[in-house]
């Protein structure tokens, strides 16, 4: 047992020592890390915040990400919980065509798509602009969002809906008002998991999204982390760095229960 | 549902037309524009596409870049999916029996807390930290070599051939054991404690329990991670790209096949020989998943 | 012929990134290459006069659109005053933007361009592309007109060697590049003066100083190793020096054998050397741009190549009394074809003057001022840099890196020199990388490196889908 500890606690600081080490730097000075990257912060530097968020444009590229995901979050889980109600639970001709081809993506690598999506997107005059982020990012997180809510409308009862139905509700009506909040843990995982997925793209956004201007945050450090470079602002970098995993971590604590149930519910599948 | 059937086919209309016009034009029709450019020396230029076969198909497996690139992904391949379901599981069994009479230990949920982490940032964020980790002179991984005294064994880990891809899977490891950890752990708690407690009252090890018992009832679970990582194994891109030197370097060491992709379609504008790549990586990604899933049905038809 | 823009390497150095943004960039005009139908819009001209040798219709207004990147704009509303001044009569539209291709190209597919545009930066149009939709203005009147400072000589006598070069297509002068990048290696001279190192400006007195150097506690070398093209500076350098400007054609004109000629052997093992005596710092293999220059920087060690860019990249980090400068790299013998003084050097933040332009005459006028001393002095005081045009810098108050490098562009003379594999074929490019990344790690042999650098140009060579360039 004290094995087991020894061995839990070892993985532990493998993870953690590289982020701490991330944010501990975040408030020295450049000559602190580079002299001493051990050390504690003689005094924190809380300006490299303020610089990394200001200067820097960590701020933006915060908004910018945070108005993409947003939008593509609420698009994502509309389309995606309608589709994968609809499939769920009304049998119609070409039901389990659609909902395969839906699945199929899910497997298929972005690459292979990337070259003629740049040219989709240009041809539709929404390269580097918002919309086009959000509707594809939107598009790309479809196929787990029918696959996931698929399964978990299925599992839910069909006896209140058969009632609403007598009751004169429309199909619409039906959905939103029973069958949405029946839905709802289901929904709250998914929609971690697509914000998660979705913030962290990276791939997307570099092909698609070239204007520095509206760069979301993936995009934002990888050029901070050349731009701040030029100035050996290595502090600026460290304080962009945590500025960007703060929020997430942040998210992931309060939300964790929901995330291992989701996980869960996957591995259970 | 018999009543109003035209509402019912407008409510379908309406809920899945959108889904699937978004679906259409930003996913199935690249897509399929990827099999046709393929066959074309497009170069992004309208007005001069020529169709040229297999040209492409061919000159793939002589080119040196793409080579070493599949050399790279494949040993990808083979380690990462292999080292991560590993640590993935030791973990989870640490966490979920290592306490007393295989309970779950203490602090259990703090750990799976802590080892979730990583995957919650993004592969470039992680790619630029462990860049630092790995700096040759002022790295954390060098720094913590020689602050206890190893010196000898601080290296330049991303500027030689010999090391840089196994830095690289590393930090692929790194950052994804911590979802399967818990992943697993999921599983291993869904398991009914009696089967576990039978075992033990006959009479069976510790370690045969977990071989004969845990490991079968986790293998959906083993299987899900094979094919997911196998993905992960097959890209790679983001670490290789803002990490390694070049990046794909040194020589080539960490070329993989989406930073080939990316580099002689954006670069080089050589898009129908990056479609052709693209489609060698779709039959790839395709042809693993299959033999995943038919490795595990195999098994399963023998438990039945 | 001259089918490529300049390599604004800089920029597109920014490892991360640059290559999306190179790669959205060039397939903008995708859609007017077919337009090109001879429309007979008459361009407004005025009387050609000895004040007025182009012709420029005093009261016909004027647009410039400048990108706005690094330089900023100020430079051009400078010489948008000074078109004021001269031509009263007519109002001057300026624009200062950062996506000039997102901008220009439905003007350019509607013949409605601007009369002069600064075609810059990541979202610039290509080139080539307008080149050969033939949507530019030849340059050649404003090249033969009498300069703004000199009416005895002409604008083309005017610019620093290579800028009318740099700008031909298919033998017609078709963009004029504003700014001047030399290359060469970097040094503080406090830290040679208080050692009493002096530069070398010989192969032998290199390997002498490095000796010294090291014993001195110091690194001799760094590069930036992330990107090893920064070491192929000084190595093509020293090759062209040796082998001529002949060495450098047949290097890019892909001739067989071109790189086992024995300057670029002769450079290769120099480099060879540098790394078998324990020369370069190590780790450096490893180390990005920035961080091999912020070594530099804190006399970690002592030389470093570069381009001319440094000094302004380094800007906030250099400690005061560093006081950078650069020398041209050394000679590898005395029998070399070029003098030591001669430089690697290109212009770059390219002019056009659209062939649809509503005052054309006005727009070749502007370049005319733009590229008078007057104009290109405010440009060197504002932004730090060299601009293409000679004598731009005299008289100014220069920090000490442009200072060095003023003085390294005079020294050369017209012993400049340019490679333009690295812009014509990038797969070779990439392959020169890879080479003297492994030749500076001691993994490969001089001769390894000529053979396997040698097999990716023969493979470009006999590649029939890559479109070959010659000069």
């Amino acid at each position: 047992m004290k094995r087991a500890h020894a061995f839990l606690v070892a993985w532990a600081a493998v993870v953690t020592l590289p982020l701490l080490w991330a944010v501990v730097s975040s408030l020295k000075t450049d000559r602190e890390i580079l002299t001493s990257p051990w050390s504690l912060p003689s005094t924190p530097q809380f300006d490299n915040w303020s610089r990394a968020w200001n200067q820097a444009e960590i701020g933006r590229y915060f908004g910018n990400s945070a108005l993409v995901v947003g939008g593509a979050l609420l698009l994502t889980m509309l389309f995606g919980a309608t589709t994968a109600y609809a499939l769920a639970r009304y049998p119609f001709r070409g039901n389990r065509l659609v909902y395969f081809g839906f699945v199929a993506g899910m497997l298929f690598p972005v690459f292979l798509a990337l070259v003629p999506l740049f040219f989709v997107v240009k041809q539709l005059g929404l390269l580097g602009t918002y919309p086009g982020l959000i509707l594809v990012y939107t598009a790309y997180a479809l196929p787990f969002t029918i696959f996931f809510l698929h399964a978990f409308f299925r599992t839910l009862p069909t006896a209140l809906a058969e009632a609403a139905f007598l009751d004169g509700c429309s199909h619409w009506g039906v959905f939103f008002r029973i069958m949405l909040p029946l839905a709802r843990p289901g929904l709250v995982t998914v929609a971690i998991f697509n914000f998660l997925g979705l913030w962290n793209q990276y791939l997307l956004p570099l092909v698609l999204n070239p204007d520095p201007d509206r760069y979301v945050l993936a995009q934002g450090l990888a050029a901070l982390s050349v731009s701040q470079g030029y100035r050996s602002d290595w502090s600026g970098l460290f304080a962009g760095l945590t500025i960007a995993m703060l929020p997430v971590l942040a998210a992931y604590v309060i939300f964790q229960r929901h995330i291992r149930s989701g996980l869960t519910a996957g591995a259970v599948r | 549902m018999a009543q109003d059937r035209h509402g019912r086919y407008r409510f379908l209309a309406g809920a899945i037309l959108p889904a699937l016009a978004l679906y259409a034009v930003f996913v199935l029709s690249p897509y399929a524009q990827a099999f046709y450019l393929s066959l074309t020396d497009w170069t992004g230029v309208s007005g001069q596409v020529n169709f040229v076969g297999l040209d492409n198909f061919t000159r793939l497996f002589g080119d040196p870049l793409f080579l070493a690139a599949l050399r790279n992904n494949g040993l990808m391949l083979l380690v990462v999916p292999v080292v991560t379901i590993a640590l993935g599981l030791l973990l989870a069994v640490l966490v979920t029996f290592g306490g007393r009479r295989g309970s779950a230990i203490r602090g259990a949920s703090t750990y799976q807390t802590a080892y979730f982490f990583p995957q919650l940032l993004s592969l470039p964020i992680i790619a630029l930290l462990w860049q630092f980790v790995y700096h040759p002179n002022d790295g954390l991984l060098n720094g913590l070599l020689r602050g206890i005294g190893l010196d000898g064994l601080a290296r330049t880990w991303l500027g030689d051939p010999q090391l840089a891809l196994w830095a690289v899977m590393a930090v692929l490891v790194w950052s994804s054991v911590g979802f399967y950890m818990v992943l697993f752990a999921a599983a291993m708690a869904a398991i009914p404690t009696e089967i576990i407690e039978a075992a033990v009252l006959d009479g069976a090890g510790k370690l045969a329990t977990l071989w004969r018992i845990v490991l079968p009832l986790l293998r959906d679970s083993v299987q899900v991670a094979f094919v997911y990582l196998g993905v992960l194994a097959l890209d790679g891109f983001a670490v290789v790209q803002v990490m390694t030197v070049g990046p794909g370097g040194p020589d080539n060491a960490t070329e993989v096949m989406g930073l080939g992709l990316y580099r002689n379609a954006f670069t080089f504008s050589k898009f129908g020989y990056a479609a052709a790549m693209g489609v060698t990586l779709f039959f790839l990604t395709l042809t693993l998943a299959v033999l995943a899933m038919r490795a595990g049905r195999r098994e399963r038809v023998e438990l039945a | 012929m001259n089918p490529s823009s300049q390599p604004r390497r800089y920029p597109t150095r920014r490892a991360v990134l640059g290559a999306a943004v190179a790669g959205a960039a060039l397939p903008v005009l995708g859609g007017c290459v077919t337009g090109g139908d001879d429309g007979t819009t008459e361009a407004a001209s005025g009387a050609k006069t000895a004040e007025n040798p182009l012709g420029v219709p005093d009261k016909t207004p004027i647009e410039v659109v400048i990108f706005k990147g690094g330089y900023g704009d100020e430079y051009a509303v400078n010489a948008e005053s000074l078109y004021k001044q001269r031509y009263p009569g007519a109002t001057v539209d300026h624009k200062g933007i950062q996506k000039v291709g997102e901008a220009l190209q439905p003007r350019f597919v509607a013949d409605t361009p601007p009369d002069v545009v600064d075609n810059t930066g990541a979202g610039r149009l290509d080139l080539a592309t307008l080149v050969g939709a033939g949507k530019l203005s030849d340059l050649a009147d404003l090249l033969d007109a009498p300069s703004l400072d000199d009416p005895a000589k002409k604008v083309r006598d005017t610019l620093l060697p290579g800028v009318v070069d740099d700008g031909t297509f298919d033998d017609k002068v078709q963009t004029l590049n504003f700014t001047y990048t030399v290359w060469g290696l970097w040094y503080s001279k406090p830290l040679f003066a208080k050692n009493g190192w002096t530069f070398p400006t010989t192969w032998d007195a290199m390997l002498a100083l490095c000796e010294q150097i090291k014993k001195a506690g110091v690194a001799p070398w760094t590069y930036q190793g992330k990107y090893p093209e920064y070491l192929n500076d000084p190595l093509l350098a020293m090759a062209a020096k040796a082998g001529g400007p002949d060495l450098v054609k047949a290097v890019d004109n892909l001739e067989p054998n071109a790189w086992k000629q024995q300057g670029l052997v002769d450079a290769a093992t120099a480099i060879a050397e540098l790394a078998g005596k324990g020369y370069i710092l190590s780790g450096s293999e490893a180390l990005s741009h920035t961080e091999a220059q912020a070594a530099w920087s804190q006399s970690q060690v002592a030389i470093i190549p570069c381009g001319s860019w440094l000094e302004a990249e380094q800007k906030g980090i250099t400690p005061d009394g560093f006081d950078m400068a650069m020398a041209p790299a050394p000679a590898l013998s005395g029998s070399d074809k070029l003098p030591q003084t001669a430089l690697q050097a290109a212009s770059s933040e390219s002019f056009i003057v659209p062939a649809k332009a509503k005052n054309p005459r006005g727009g070749l006028e502007f370049l005319r001022i733009l590229f008078s001393t007057t104009a290109a002095k405010r440009f060197a005081e504002l932004n730090s840099t060299m601009p293409s045009v000679a004598g731009a810098l005299e008289g100014l108050t220069l920090s000490s890196g442009l200072g060095s490098v003023k003085t390294a562009v005079d020294a050369a003379g017209p012993n400049t020199f340019t490679y333009r594999f690295r812009t014509w074929y990038a797969p070779l490019a990439k392959a020169v990388d890879d080479a003297t990344g492994e030749l500076a790690t001691k993994r490969i042999t001089p001769a390894q490196w000529s053979d396997r650098v040698q097999k990716a140009a023969d493979a470009v060579a006999t590649d029939t889908a890559v479109k070959k360039y010659q000069r």
